[in-house]
């Protein structure tokens, strides 16, 4: 079977986050809340500055410190590579926020009809779309997928659960790319099968160099960076970093 | 008619498949099979992105008549299947709650946040009909149309101007306008300057455009994705900027250039080429004036009013276009008594002024580095060698010049020229590899236009046309608007009273807020035509009409990526929502009203002309048509037989490759069609003397010289306590101010900024993000503006300079509330912040302080 990865090519990336609005709108995130973060950075002082940027998805590792936490069995590793969260299961107690060395997890601290950045309940409006909030809401985040049949694709985003990037899960089994990887403007992002040597993102780790982050935790992560670039270290200063207003 | 995204993509195999590779991306899933049937009622419907510039193409997935998503259209070549941040939050934004719901009527005085009654359609829009016929009837020069961007130019800009006789009052004067004049004047071509990225190999991206929002006719991906492939294959980038940003990791050479001594640069590196003899002789004798005979006047040699040449066969002056001869380039002539020089001598003789040495001290880099960038050049240009190209054998000088926003400052009309100066001595304008300017060759009207203006006495026209102050004329609202209320300093005597605003929010989006605020006083009746209300619809309108987003037809809009040929339309894939409108149905409709739409001279017939309506495609003149079937008759009389169902099934019509033949100007017959580049500006220096002769002040008249001239800004007049330079750019979240107050874009970058290297913040007891005052002065009038904003470290930024991204400032939408000042409240405009072509500077000293 098929076992995912991502492969982010750092030559190509401009920085412009539409990665991040591709997420954001495919799976209906709340406020505050980016399941693939684009972080900026500058390194140097003028006039020898650095200027680059870095795609943060969830690595979905192989060895995942969130899944071994999880006292409920929410979290889990899918046969096919995937991190999943079953956010039917999750019973919110944060245990994988702290686990994860990448900061991926975000918590619904707001029930989601309260945490859409707009008030949606706008009689004119909800006539068109029959009170979905948000009024674009993807109807197949609410399904069961694999072959546990579990809810995996993030649902409504109910108050009280943990989520983070599924790789779209529900468009991986329609044979769609993540929405991340589909509109990446720069084609800086891919997605395939690691474990197929013909697959682009095969190719992609035998031509180019790669680092994976944090490798020395043994976390085995499914993404990897190609390019001239280098993880960030302590010489790499964020520069427009994003908060959302909460 | 239901597409599924499945069968879209099959329909559109071919297309997709090659535009996937091109871009370097082909992904095969070996995912599970997905589900025989998609979900019913599903489909993905084609549309096309409405908050931008380009106009991507894109597929809206519809799930139950509503929509859930949209996604590039993998068949349109400008997009290639993504979307930038702005276009997939787009959804967000059309289905906004706090759109404009109907037609708004004031009922409370203007100058202050509107007051409003509700309206229906009929209403609001007999009361503009009824003032629009009013304001005709007495003077049609009392009406003024304002577009930001027009979308649909043939509909907007063209039938509608004029069937109302309306004054037409544009944006580009705040944005690049005055590179496109220096580019029709001098080359012909209508356009800034980009690369042909296929073959440049060695790209000097002048400005901030090179990742950054903005680019020459398009807005933003095509550029970024044409750059990234050619790295790929080789080519180098020198970054000439004062902030890094705007370029990223691409810059393999970053020179932080001083705010406004681009042309300094620009001549110095003319300088160092003609001085190393690094010139394309063939091209500079054969398709320039660059051998033209200059007499000591300045003017051309003619004789039976033709230019001439020195034949150094004769040693004789002949018609420059005698079939014989070796024109010379360089020398000093006497003949019959006068001393006579090839314009290229003339040239020669006025770079020595400008070494590198010189323009290191002005542009505030080492002279080193000029000429690096130099030695780049003339080594990349590949002088002499020659490609074929669709079995046309043509010149091979890939090297070129990406300039964008960087024209719009006070000498941006001649840095340009230089711009292309440089470009034309290295032989690469049009050539393969080199200089472009438009998608294809084809001479604008505007390189004979503004060769022979002919500058009249006032009274002028409110934009000043053909005036003594700025023959050549980008009509800028800004300087309407100073125009507006001084008009006798201007010689103006007849003020519009009636504007309508058209995807524009001038208050904000132009430069020189209080000038425009002043300047809009004056209208007695304004309507605006929005999505949103916006803050010049709050402060003015009289009348507002909802328009709709994207959810209705707009077009035809070309989609070339500058090698495929292509064209679009907007389609709705929805009904508007609320009682939006498209703005073809408000103009159809209002034009009813105003008993301007039917017979010879109405609407109708300006759409025929606009659109090229003939025989059975032409409109009737006696029936309002729907917009569906105007479209429909515009595509079958493109030829395509389905109509306008190609466009619902493919949204995108891909008509293939642009041959060579189309592309570049040296593959015409005879090489750009005929026309030779104007090297020497000679009509410049008649319109100086003209301007002198009637009496305009130096100010107007400095910049208009033949040849690019170098001066001091005039903003460097200011007092040395403002001493740094405020510069702008746009982010990549936001387009103009048509997306500030998305949310899903607003929580990306939700507050105004001031970059400051930190060296300079430290110096002022300025620490991140603190809040200080940004303080401009404008040294011709002594006037100061200032702003409150939050100081940003950043070492990507000279130390002399400071910048602020151009968004903000609106007060209208709950999102856009506390978000910080617009740029726009800092720059001036007028003498001094204008360059000679009226374009708006977007330069000025400022100091900052602790608030």
């Amino acid at each position: 079977m098929a076992r995912y990865g991502m492969v982010i090519d750092l030559d190509r990336c401009t920085g412009c986050r539409a990665c991040v609005e591709a997420c954001k709108v495919e799976n209906n995130t709340p406020r505050g809340s980016f399941w693939m973060h684009v972080f900026r950075f500058e390194e140097g002082e003028f006039p020898n500055t650095r200027v680059w940027f870095m795609p943060r998805p969830c690595m979905h590792c192989d060895n995942p410190p969130c899944a071994k936490v999880c006292p409920v069995g929410a979290r889990y590793k899918r046969d096919d590579g995937l991190v999943a969260t079953d956010w039917k299961r999750c019973i919110g107690c944060r245990y994988c926020e702290v686990a994860c060395p990448y900061g991926v997890n975000c918590f619904n601290w707001k029930s989601p009809e309260k945490n859409y950045y707009l008030d949606w309940q706008d009689p004119e409006l909800t006539a068109r779309t029959n009170g979905a909030i948000p009024p674009y809401k993807n109807p197949d985040l609410e399904g069961r997928y694999g072959p546990e049949q579990r809810h995996v694709a993030g649902g409504g985003h109910l108050k009280g659960v943990m989520e983070k990037c599924t790789f779209c899960v529900h468009r991986v089994e329609k044979g769609l790319s993540p929405a991340c990887v589909a509109n990446c403007p720069l084609f800086a992002l891919h997605f395939g099968d690691l474990d197929d040597p013909d697959s682009n993102v095969s190719r992609l780790l035998r031509e180019k160099r790669s680092f994976r982050l944090l490798e020395e935790l043994d976390t085995q992560p499914r993404v990897h960076y190609v390019g001239s670039g280098h993880a960030p270290g302590a010489e790499a200063r964020q520069i427009e970093h994003v908060k959302g207003r909460i | 008619m239901k597409t599924t995204r499945r069968t879209f993509l099959k329909g559109a195999a071919g297309g997709l498949l090659a535009s996937r590779l091109l871009g370097g991306k082909l992904e095969t899933l070996t995912a599970a099979p997905a589900p025989a049937a998609e979900a019913a009622g599903e489909a993905w419907v084609p549309t096309t992105c409405w908050i931008g510039k380009q106009d991507c193409g894109m597929l809206a997935r519809r799930v139950n008549g509503r929509l859930v998503k949209l996604e590039g259209n993998p068949i349109h070549p400008r997009n290639l299947g993504t979307l930038c941040p702005k276009g997939m939050a787009q959804i967000m934004a059309v289905y906004d709650p706090n759109r404009l719901k109907t037609p708004l009527i004031r009922t409370n005085e203007k100058g202050v946040p509107g007051q409003w009654r509700q309206a229906s359609w009929d209403e609001a829009l007999s009361l503009v009909a009824k003032t629009l016929r009013e304001v005709r009837a007495r003077d049609p020069r009392r009406l003024v149309w304002q577009k930001g961007r027009s979308k649909a130019s043939a509909f907007y800009d063209t039938a509608f101007v004029k069937a109302t006789g309306a004054t037409k009052l544009h944006h580009g004067a705040f944005c690049s306008d005055a590179g496109y004049r220096a580019c029709e004047y001098t080359i012909g071509l209508h356009g800034v300057l980009h690369p042909d990225f296929r073959h440049t190999r060695y790209l000097l991206a002048w400005g901030w455009n090179l990742t950054g929002a903005g680019g020459n006719k398009l807005c933003w991906i095509t550029w970024p994705q044409q750059m990234t492939a050619a790295r790929e294959r080789g080519m180098k980038i020198a970054v000439i900027d004062p902030r890094l940003r705007g370029a990223g990791p691409f810059a393999d050479r970053w020179l932080p250039i001083r705010p406004a001594t681009d042309l300094a640069l620009a001549l110095a590196l003319c300088a160092e080429v003609v001085r190393r003899g690094a010139i394309d002789r063939d091209y500079l004798r054969k398709h320039t004036n660059a051998p033209f005979l200059v007499q000591p006047d300045g003017y051309f040699l003619r004789r039976d009013g033709k230019e001439q040449v020195w034949d150094t066969g004769s040693g004789a002056p002949q018609p420059y276009d005698a079939p014989q001869g070796q024109p010379a380039l360089e020398g000093t002539f006497t003949y019959e008594g006068q001393i006579l020089k090839p314009a290229f001598q003339v040239l020669k003789e006025h770079l020595a002024q400008y070494s590198p040495e010189w323009a290191a001290s002005i542009c505030g880099v080492p002279s080193d580095h000029i000429y690096w960038l130099a030695q780049d050049l003339i080594e990349h240009a590949m002088l002499g060698s020659t490609v074929v190209v669709d079995g046309i054998p043509l010149p091979y000088r890939p090297v070129a010049i990406m300039a964008y926003h960087v024209a719009q400052q006070e000498l941006g009309f001649q840095l340009t020229r230089a711009l292309l100066l440089l470009m034309m001595l290295l032989g690469s304008i049009e050539a393969v590899g080199g200089q472009r300017i438009d998608f294809t060759w084809k001479l604008h009207e505007n390189f004979k236009k503004l060769d022979e203006i002919e500058i009249k006495d006032p009274p002028y026209n409110i934009y000043l046309k053909d005036s003594k102050f700025f023959p050549i004329n980008s009509n800028n609202s800004a300087l309407v608007a100073k125009v507006m209320q001084d008009p006798a300093k201007y010689g103006v005597d007849t003020l519009p009273e009636m504007a309508i605003v058209h995807m524009a929010n001038p208050v904000l989006s132009f430069g020189s807020k209080p000038d425009i605020i002043e300047g809009y006083k004056k209208f007695k009746f304004v309507v605006v035509i929005d999505a949103w209300l916006s803050e010049t619809a709050d402060l003015f309108a009289d009348v507002v009409l909802p328009a709709a987003t994207l959810e209705k037809y707009e077009g035809p809009l070309s989609a070339t990526d500058q090698y495929t040929d292509a064209v679009a339309l907007r389609l709705p894939p929805m009904a508007p929502l609320y009682q939006a409108r498209g703005e073809i149905d408000i103009y159809l409709d209002l034009c009813e009203k105003a008993e301007l739409l039917y017979g010879k001279g109405g609407y109708l017939d300006h759409l025929n002309q606009a659109l090229k309506l003939k025989g059975p495609y032409a409109l009737p003149l006696d029936q309002k048509p729907a917009v569906r079937d105007i479209f429909d008759r515009w595509a079958k009389s493109q030829g395509l037989k389905e109509g306008i169902a190609y466009f619902e099934k493919h949204g995108v019509w891909v008509k293939g490759s642009i041959p060579a033949k189309k592309y570049y100007g040296y593959a015409q017959e005879p090489p750009f069609g005929g026309i030779r580049h104007r090297l020497y500006g000679e009509s410049l220096l008649r319109y100086r003397d003209t301007m002198r002769a009637k009496g305009a002040a130096e100010i107007y008249w400095r910049d208009y010289t033949p040849l690019p001239t170098w001066r001091q800004p005039t903003m460097e007049g200011s007092p040395a306590q403002y001493d740094l330079y405020l510069i702008s750019y746009k982010l990549i979240e936001f387009k103009q101010s048509r997306s500030s107050f998305i949310p899903l874009l607003a929580e990306l970058a939700p507050e105004q900024r001031l970059d400051i290297n930190p060296r300079t913040a430290r110096a002022r007891g300025i620490a991140d993000g603190d809040e200080v005052w940004v303080e401009s002065h404008n040294a011709v009038t002594g006037e100061t503006r200032r702003v409150k904003v939050r100081a940003r470290y950043t070492e990507a930024i000279r130390p002399d300079t400071v910048g602020m991204p151009h968004h903000y400032g609106m007060w209208v939408h709950p999102w856009a509330k506390g978000q910080g000042p617009a740029a726009s409240e800092l720059f001036f405009t007028g003498e001094g912040y204008v360059a000679n072509t009226a374009d708006q500077s977007f330069h000025v000293k400022v100091r900052v302080y602790r608030a």
